[in-house]
């Protein structure tokens, strides 16, 4: 489905937005697996302190990150909006991301989007790849390569 | 002619002859005058020259025939064998080896030519009696084919020829019964064929495309096995025309002949197959005994072939029972989910009958992982066998006696493990031949044999298999290893001191670690041991090191017995739930918390005489007490004592909440965890718990 809704216009994108803390986020569809609703997270001793733990997506067993954490914000509440955006990474399998709330599905041009210059300073800047407008809204474009740090992966 | 469709069978076909050619001049060598293994080497290499020649693998084909020569030679008694000739036959097989991998990676032998070693196959034969020799050989090719070429030129029926038993004969009539035709059919293939049961098997499955075969004669175990001449007999059950049948079966290639006719369950009687056995005696006296021993063992074997028919061997795919064995996994986790909620509904609700059904699939659901996960066995034979070869090749390049002695090779493992733990033993095996064994002269020095000795014994030990290599060399010399480590800054000479014997073995573990006084061919490079323990590790075992210095070392890998589903203890930890494999748990004690005592400030308990190291999985696992008061103040401790190799340990856990049969899934690559994990299985009530890895914890 994802893929055929690309083709429609050329070099756009579609891009879930999703609420983290007070800020709008966009995550890159076509890595988009699934979407689900929080559920019991097991926790996992001595993992990185931003792994919430793993859950059972229909048999299989999927690490979830809570991102907050990742990006330095305080550990979310959970609420009836929070849900895993379940993420497919080509080599390193699925990975749930936790996030305040799903709000919509935009599509985004490249005019529409600028570069983002990451702080070097800044490691977590280094999660953006770019802003995008929409409506009034901006929206900040996750790098979701960055978010799961190679040298953290083993 | 195309070949490619074979190609899996010669492969297979020509690495079985290898390994035999193998060991038997490795037995030539001990036993240079044994006829029979003489015989045995020859047949071998004639089938590799004629494989390769039907094939198309000219020059594979050229090397094998002047091997065959040399064997030809020997065995006339015209050459003696002797070690350099061995040296030169090995060369030869490890030369046919590379031609088989090139033809396994590239469907093609490639283009080296091997003069070298033709040239010196060539010299031993010229040594022998120069011109004269590939004519014998010749000549003794045409001896092994003269009884065959005997056989009937005029192709007869045969098919009735043999004993029927009841069962044939009820399977005949059931056919009949059902409106179908029922052909007896003898097909002949070309006596220049060399793969015999590849031809028969593809005849099979072309007539079982347009009809059943009711009745193979010789069994299809023994035509799969090639025991059977240039014909075999099929009865065919269809609804199509003899011709297309006999059609079917001649289009295939090197299928001299198919002859056949409509027959019904009375031509069965014994009495007619007697007849047309004479009637073929007139026609060909020389043929006579020939049927006759066809017979006889066929008849003999008719009540069995009847079974043979359904235990047919078939190869496979690995990826195929990768997915069956993952479908099985799903079922165990639906079914463990039915379990749970039948026993979460409580007794009152549901009647007996879905209890036992419920029970029943429990059972069943055993029986099918069971019969999955040794479908997907196989005996470590496979790949431990190349070893003798291997250590013979270490003693003469090493210059050093010594022998290999192997026990258990019949020992099962699942097919991955199996074919990733070849390069850790031969790691471990040349470890022992270069570092562990001494120089022959310091042996004796030492009142040692010359001989050194070298082992590698395999055997199961519940849900694990141990492998346990080492010799009867020098041992390990902790003092050098201390030194080294101490020089590569990786200890103080003063932590150095403090550390026990098996930390210090430990360092040989570390990447880069070498001990070798010089870089050879065979080790000393550093990237041995280390790539052992991981190799081993990634397969879910580990290796464990005994050495006595001046006795010799042993290396004892451990491995599961399956990768994919076990038979756990599920226990309680506040509330995470915890799974620890039941292969690693020795028993379960309930111990009054006044029994812990305190050794280097370590809690232990005493358990039988012994002491056991006590670990909190609470505080190891990091677990939120809520209530840590009332933990303190506990009187008794339920502890799991978990063993691997010789050591114990007790693990102190909350609650216990059974047995259970678990999937292991992987945690992926995401998750940082010390190992101490092994992995994720997911319960009954699709919450997911943590495997402990226990032999990490001790």
């Amino acid at each position: 489905m994802a893929d055929k809704l690309l083709m429609t216009e050329a070099d756009s994108k579609q891009y879930i937005v999703v609420k983290i803390g007070n800020e709008q986020y966009g995550i890159d569809i076509s890595y988009i697996d699934n979407i689900v609703r929080m559920q019991k997270i097991t926790r996992v001793p001595k993992a990185q302190n931003y792994f919430k733990g793993i859950i059972n997506l229909r048999g299989e067993v999927v690490p979830v990150m809570t991102i907050r954490v990742r990006m330095g914000l305080e550990m979310e509440e959970f609420t009836n909006d929070t849900r895993i955006i379940i993420l497919k990474m080509e080599e390193h399998g699925k990975l749930g991301v936790i996030v305040d709330q799903v709000k919509e599905v935009v599509t985004l041009t490249p005019n529409e989007i600028d570069p983002y210059i990451p702080d070097t300073r800044d490691e977590k800047s280094a999660f953006i790849k770019g802003i995008g407008k929409h409506s009034d809204q901006l929206i900040s474009l996750l790098e979701l390569n960055s978010i799961i740090d190679d040298k953290e992966v083993i | 002619m195309d070949v490619s469709q074979y190609l899996e069978i010669f492969i297979d076909e020509t690495s079985e002859h290898i390994q035999s050619l193998n060991d038997c001049i490795m037995n030539l060598e001990q036993e240079p005058d044994n006829k029979d293994t003489i015989n045995e080497i020859f047949r071998a290499a004639h089938s590799l020259k004629g494989m390769a020649g039907t094939m198309g693998f000219k020059r594979m084909q050229h090397l094998t025939h002047d091997m065959e020569n040399v064997f030809s030679e020997v065995r006339n008694d015209k050459v003696k064998v002797n070690g350099e000739m061995i040296d030169v036959l090995f060369q030869c097989l490890d030369a046919i080896e590379g031609y088989l991998e090139t033809i396994k990676s590239t469907s093609d032998e490639g283009t080296e030519e091997n003069e070298a070693i033709i040239t010196k196959l060539n010299e031993i034969l010229n040594n022998a009696g120069g011109a004269a020799a590939p004519a014998p050989a010749k000549e003794e090719a045409h001896e092994e084919k003269a009884p065959e070429s005997a056989a009937p030129s005029n192709f007869e029926e045969k098919f009735l020829d043999a004993e029927f038993n009841d069962a044939d004969k009820q399977a005949v009539k059931a056919k009949e019964a059902e409106g179908l035709k029922v052909y007896g059919v003898t097909v002949y293939i070309d006596q220049k064929c060399l793969l015999k049961s590849a031809r028969a098997f593809l005849v099979f499955k072309a007539i079982e495309e347009i009809g059943t075969i009711i009745y193979y004669n010789p069994s299809s175990q023994d035509i799969e096995d090639e025991k059977f001449d240039f014909d075999f007999n099929l009865f065919v059950a269809t609804d199509r025309s003899l011709d297309e049948i006999l059609n079917a079966a001649k289009n295939v290639l090197e299928i001299e002949t198919a002859v056949g006719r409509e027959i019904s369950s009375s031509d069965l009687d014994n009495e007619a197959g007697v007849d047309m056995s004479k009637e073929d005696s007139a026609g060909d006296i020389k043929n006579v005994p020939q049927v006759k021993t066809q017979q006889a063992t066929s008849g003999g074997k008719a009540p069995a072939n009847k079974q043979a028919v359904t235990s047919r061997t078939v190869r496979v795919d690995i990826e195929k029972l990768d997915t069956l064995m993952n479908q099985v996994s799903e079922l165990i986790i639906a079914k463990n989910s039915l379990v749970s909620i039948s026993s979460a509904e409580g007794a009152g609700g549901q009647s007996q009958s879905f209890t036992e059904q419920i029970e029943y699939l429990e059972r069943i659901t055993t029986m099918l992982h069971e019969s999955v996960m040794k479908a997907r066995m196989v005996p470590i034979e496979s790949v431990v066998n190349k070893f003798p070869r291997m250590i013979r090749d270490l003693s003469k390049t090493l210059n050093k006696k010594m022998e290999l002695v192997m026990t258990g090779e019949e020992t099962e493992l699942d097919r991955t493990v199996v074919d990733q733990i070849g390069d850790p033993l031969q790691h471990l095996l040349r470890n022992s031949a270069d570092h562990g064994l001494e120089p022959d002269d310091v042996r004796i020095k030492r009142g040692k044999p010359e001989t050194g000795k070298i082992f590698l014994n395999a055997y199961q030990e519940g849900n694990n298999v141990v492998i346990e290599v080492g010799d009867d060399g020098n041992g390990i010399d902790t003092q050098q290893v201390k030194q080294k480590a101490i020089e590569r800054g990786l200890v103080t000479a003063d932590q150095a001191d403090t550390l026990s014997q098996k930390e210090i073995i430990d360092f040989l573990f570390m990447p880069g670690f070498s001990m070798a006084k010089k870089v050879s061919d065979i080790s000393g490079r550093g990237v041995g041991l280390d790539v052992v323990k991981s190799n081993i590790e990634a397969l879910g075992g580990d290796v464990e090191v005994k050495s006595t210095l001046g006795e010799g070392s042993k290396f004892i890998v451990r491995l599961p017995l399956t990768l994919a589903i076990i038979q756990a203890l599920m226990v309680e930890i506040e509330d995470e739930k915890y799974a620890i494999a039941l292969g690693s748990i020795q028993n379960i004690e309930d111990i009054p918390a006044s029994d812990v005592k305190y050794v280097q400030a370590k809690e232990v308990i005493t358990l039988r005489g012994s002491v056991i190291p006590l670990i909190r999985l609470d505080k190891m696992l990091d677990v939120e007490r809520k209530d840590p008061e009332a933990e303190e103040n506990k009187t008794n401790l339920t502890v799991v004592i978990v063993k691997k190799g010789d050591n114990f340990a007790g693990l102190v856990v909350d609650r216990l909440m059974g047995q259970q049969e678990i999937v292991i899934k992987s945690l992926g690559k995401y998750i940082n965890n010390n190992k101490m994990i092994s992995g994720a299985t997911i319960l009954g009530d699709g919450e997911v718990a943590l495997i402990l890895d226990a032999n990490t914890l001790i």
